[in-house]
């Protein structure tokens, strides 16, 4: 797309006054009311950012999976598998492969987009040229390069090396990949060769494992919105390097200045980092400050809900009123089996973080948990299965098998993870307006986009002030969604004087998976004593059920037939759609606000592992699953 | 050089491979150097400044260097004291390493190679189904909701196809019932219609005759009446508009050629000897 489009999409967006407001929202959630040109050239990058260019809006879903590693991951390849980046680009694009233990394996539908993030570490350079490798030193170049680096050259030999390498200008004789300076290049031609606009995005990525102090994860994915060429320039960050955060970021930030391009970071498993991951002070143990918060609430808008390694909302302990709280939860220990200490699960998920990024942002001025949701399988396969009826497991020693559910994922000799704890989980669902690096990546950038535990549900989310019922009876409620209000990402303030805001939701169920229970809408909140609140809503459900004396929406049942692990729609709802206005509403308080939808029971991997290997697992495994998706919040800052 | 590399022993490359584990610096003048020397030769830190600079985007500070350097020593010590113990022996991860950096250089042949048009036409042409577009439809439908209507929702469907019959030119909109589904989907492929509507759903469709309402069509959401409006056949694109995703499809195939070739020819130097399990052991 040429800039002047650009430009004239931006001028267009502007003229649509719903539109402009939804963008003053966004420059205002990465400033909170401040105009700060850095930062709003941060929340728009190029002139591409307009999410309205070509459309008014987004109108359509894409799925993709921002987290899959494959053979190329140290600790994958040591599990036996074999597929690489090629191949799980292959499969997410919807064609057959064969798995790393021989079986045939193709997604339900194809993907719309996928990031192969493989551990950074492993990309390492491969560089024996500077050996002086007798082998090469017959060729003239590598000679001369070899050479270079004798006289102390190696900076400028090295940058000849990618020059000739990104400009295809190797000679034929140097090809040798013994020459390839890192395994990071190839990873970026595969992204390139299979990225096509329009079709299927393949973003360039990696993951940053930062297993701090004995597997306490802080691992978070760096997503590039720019191709192969900004890519190259500059090696990946290794946890070599640094197991600190803000080292990463500040890695982000050199890349940047260095290419002109974009990049984010995704973390993912807080319920893995004992404590760690929304800590209340920094790596190294300081108090947070304000330029802390400015930094991550930067480099980090997006945060991996729910994986494989279980679910990273909210936990029963700190949610004692929420009856889904307890779903596929990880919760003993951190990733190298160091059992879980009191006050560590408060600073884990996602939902109470939330909350203290509200309290945070009222004492430092930034919230830096300003987060919206997003998922991924983290799958060590290549293979990103988060359907329950074609889970193809963690890594490849729990690729389908009789006993894949009672061998341990995790192992040490205090805390074992068996296998029947992995989650088939998840996928993203991103509001962008075309299928292309570019768009998608403006979207998580925005927080426009949720995260779903594998079923492909379309979910609309928007907030504003005057809402009412009848935007909930026409087909298109993005039209008053997006004119009345934000989007979800975006962000209410300057409540108007005896208004509560007001929320208009819809979700529509995936075809191929179980109809809805209801949607939610969660908010939190921190009260005038400065405690911190929440509160769980249902506010529309299937059916003619009413709520109970005690506020709660009776069950609504179950149709699933464990043996033959199978289920009927014949409860739920296909869509629900309703407007909801928070009956709570206190303009003095910070308020964040995300909409939760709930599918009725339907099998879980273990019932299909189960009836296809005709085998018997212990009756403490869960044989049904009640699948959702989390939307990204919108915030109320007074 | 490839080819002739591909003529030496396999031992030869993994001898080479196994090099990246094997000190640096004694490269340099081993001759004059005992055994257990340790020397990061000037080269050797250029290096390590050169790799920190492509991270970081600036040289390292002196302490940074020096921390680099005391690294690489600890690293050197260690990578000896375990190759003297045998550690690198059965050690999956430095397998697959090798493994993959084999891998690399038999692509690399491949990935050089460039294929004339008149190649890429051929492999178009002995290939179609890799590269035909998807059939489309367009449509629009008309949602009837059972969760409001209940026993009466096959009757309704009847009377409400009767009346379209009657009178083709009738508003759809103001008919059935409300939905998040899209009430007219421009020409969209098959697997996309099922994606939304449910893969019955998308059948119904593709089959369904142009330019006149049929129905009921069920869904998992309920019944609905549908008026195609065009049908797309799917087609064979010219090489011009496929031309990167043939070149990937050749490259990708002539890739796997050469890695089954290599392996066959590596295969006949090899007395593989697979000693089975005794009968009744599990394998």
């Amino acid at each position: 797309m040429t800039k002047s489009r650009h430009y004239l999409a931006a001028l267009l967006s502007t003229m649509l006054a719903g539109v402009a407001m939804a963008q003053e929202a966004q420059v205002a959630s990465d400033d909170i009311g401040q105009m700060n040109p850095e930062a709003t050239a941060a929340a728009f990058p190029g002139r591409g950012f307009s999410p309205y260019a070509d459309r008014n809006y987004p109108t359509q879903v894409f799925w993709g999976d921002q987290h899959v590693h494959t053979g190329w991951s140290v600790d994958a390849g040591a599990f036996g598998a074999t597929l690489g980046p090629e191949e799980a680009l292959r499969f997410a694009r919807g064609e057959q492969v064969t798995s790393s233990l021989g079986r045939p394996v193709k997604l339900s539908r194809p993907l719309d987009w996928a990031a192969i993030t493989d551990h950074s570490d492993a990309a390492g350079v491969i560089f024996e040229i500077r050996d002086g490798n007798p082998e090469l030193m017959a060729d003239e170049q590598p000679r001369r390069w070899h050479d270079m680096m004798a006289a102390g050259q190696g900076v400028q030999a090295a940058s000849e090396m990618i020059a000739a390498q990104s400009n295809n200008n190797v000679p034929a004789s140097m090809k040798d990949p013994r020459l390839a300076m890192t395994v990071w290049q190839k990873n970026t031609s595969i992204m390139e060769k299979y990225n096509e606009p329009g079709v299927f995005t393949a973003f360039i990525g990696y993951e940053w494992t930062s297993n701090a102090g004995g597997g306490d994860n802080l691992h978070r994915n760096v997503i590039y919105r720019d191709g192969k060429a900004k890519a190259d320039e500059v090696l990946p960050m290794t946890t070599f390097d640094s197991e600190n955060p803000e080292d990463l970021w500040k890695w982000m930030q050199a890349w940047q200045d260095k290419t002109g391009g974009y990049l984010l970071a995704i973390p993912h498993n807080g319920n893995l980092s004992n404590g760690k991951m929304f800590a209340l002070n920094t790596f190294l143990g300081d108090p947070l400050t304000r330029e802390w918060a400015e930094t991550r609430a930067k480099w980090e808008p997006m945060y991996e809900i729910t994986q494989i390694k279980g679910d990273g909302e909210t936990h029963p302990s700190l949610s004692p009123n929420d009856e889904f709280a307890g779903f596929e939860k990880w919760d003993a220990a951190n990733l190298a089996g160091v059992p879980k200490t009191p006050g560590m699960i408060e600073r884990e998920y996602a939902r109470r973080a939330l909350q203290e990024g509200l309290k945070l942002e009222a004492e430092l001025g930034v919230n830096p948990f300003k987060f919206g949701f997003v998922s991924g399988t983290d799958t060590h396969t290549g293979l990103t299965t988060a359907e329950e009826d074609n889970f193809f497991g963690k890594h490849t020693g729990v690729e389908p098998s009789p006993h894949r559910w009672e061998h341990p994922v995790i192992k040490t000799p205090e805390v074992n993870v068996m296998g029947w704890q992995m989650a088939a989980s998840g996928y993203t669902g991103v509001w962008a307006t075309e299928n292309t690096r570019e768009s998608i990546w403006d979207a998580l950038k925005r927080k426009e986009a949720y995260s779903t535990t594998g079923p492909r549900m379309t979910v609309r989310f928007f907030g504003g002030w005057d809402f009412d019922a009848k935007d909930a009876q026409t087909r298109m409620p993005a039209e008053a969604g997006y004119a009345k209000g934000v989007p979800m990402g975006g962000d209410l303030s300057a409540a108007p004087a005896g208004k509560a805001p007001s929320f208009l939701v819809a979700a529509l169920k995936d075809p191929y998976s179980g109809n809805l229970d209801r949607i939610q809408i969660i908010k939190g909140w921190v009260d005038a004593t400065g405690a911190l609140q929440e509160k769980v809503h249902d506010v529309a459900w299937s059916g003619d059920r009413q709520p109970g004396a005690d506020g709660k929406l009776p069950d609504v049942g179950n149709t699933v037939d464990v043996e033959n692990a199978i289920w009927t729609n014949t409860i739920g709802a296909g869509e629900l759609i309703t407007v909801w206005r928070d009956p709570e509403f206190d303009p003095a308080l910070r308020a964040v606000y995300y909409a939760r939808v709930l599918e009725i029971p339907t099998p879980r991997w273990t019932a299909y592992d189960q009836k296809r290997f005709g085998i018997k697992m212990a009756p403490e495994v869960p044989m049904t699953v009640v699948e959702r998706a989390y939307t990204s919040p919108i915030w109320y800052t007074p | 050089m490839l080819k002739r590399l591909l003529h030496e022993p396999l031992l030869h490359f993994t001898l080479a491979a196994v090099a990246i584990f094997v000190a640096y610096g004694l490269l340099a003048s081993s001759s004059e150097r005992r055994a257990d020397d340790i020397v990061v030769s000037a080269p050797k830190i250029e290096q390590l400044a050169a790799v920190f600079a492509k991270t970081w985007q600036r040289p390292p500070s002196p302490e940074e260097l020096k921390g680099l350097i005391d690294a690489y020593v600890k690293e050197e010590i260690d990578v000896r004291e375990a190759l003297a113990l045998g550690l690198d022996q059965g050690d999956t991860v430095i397998r697959r390493r090798l493994q993959q950096k084999i891998q690399f250089m038999t692509d690399a042949g491949a990935d050089a190679a460039t294929p004339t048009d008149a190649e890429l036409q051929a492999y178009l042409d002995t290939h179609p189904e890799k590269f035909e577009t998807a059939a489309e439809a367009g449509f629009e439908q008309i949602f009837l909701n059972p969760a409001q209507r209940g026993e009466a929702i096959d009757a309704d469907a009847t009377v409400i196809l009767a009346k379209l019959e009657a009178d083709p030119a009738l508003e759809a909109a103001t008919l059935g019932d409300a939905s998040l589904l899209p009430a007219e989907m421009p020409p969209t492929d098959i697997a996309s219609i099922g994606n939304i509507f449910g893969p019955e759903f998308a059948a119904a469709v593709s089959a369904a005759p142009a330019g006149r309402w049929i129905g009921p069509v069920a869904s998992s959401f309920g019944l609905h009446l549908v008026r195609v409006s065009e049908h797309r056949a799917g087609r064979l694109p010219a090489l011009g508009d496929v031309r990167d995703a043939v070149l990937r499809e050749w490259t990708n195939d002539r890739r796997q050629a050469i890695a089954d070739e290599r392996l066959d020819a590596l295969l006949k130097r090899y007395r593989i000897v697979i000693e089975a399990p005794e009968e009744g052991a599990s394998p």
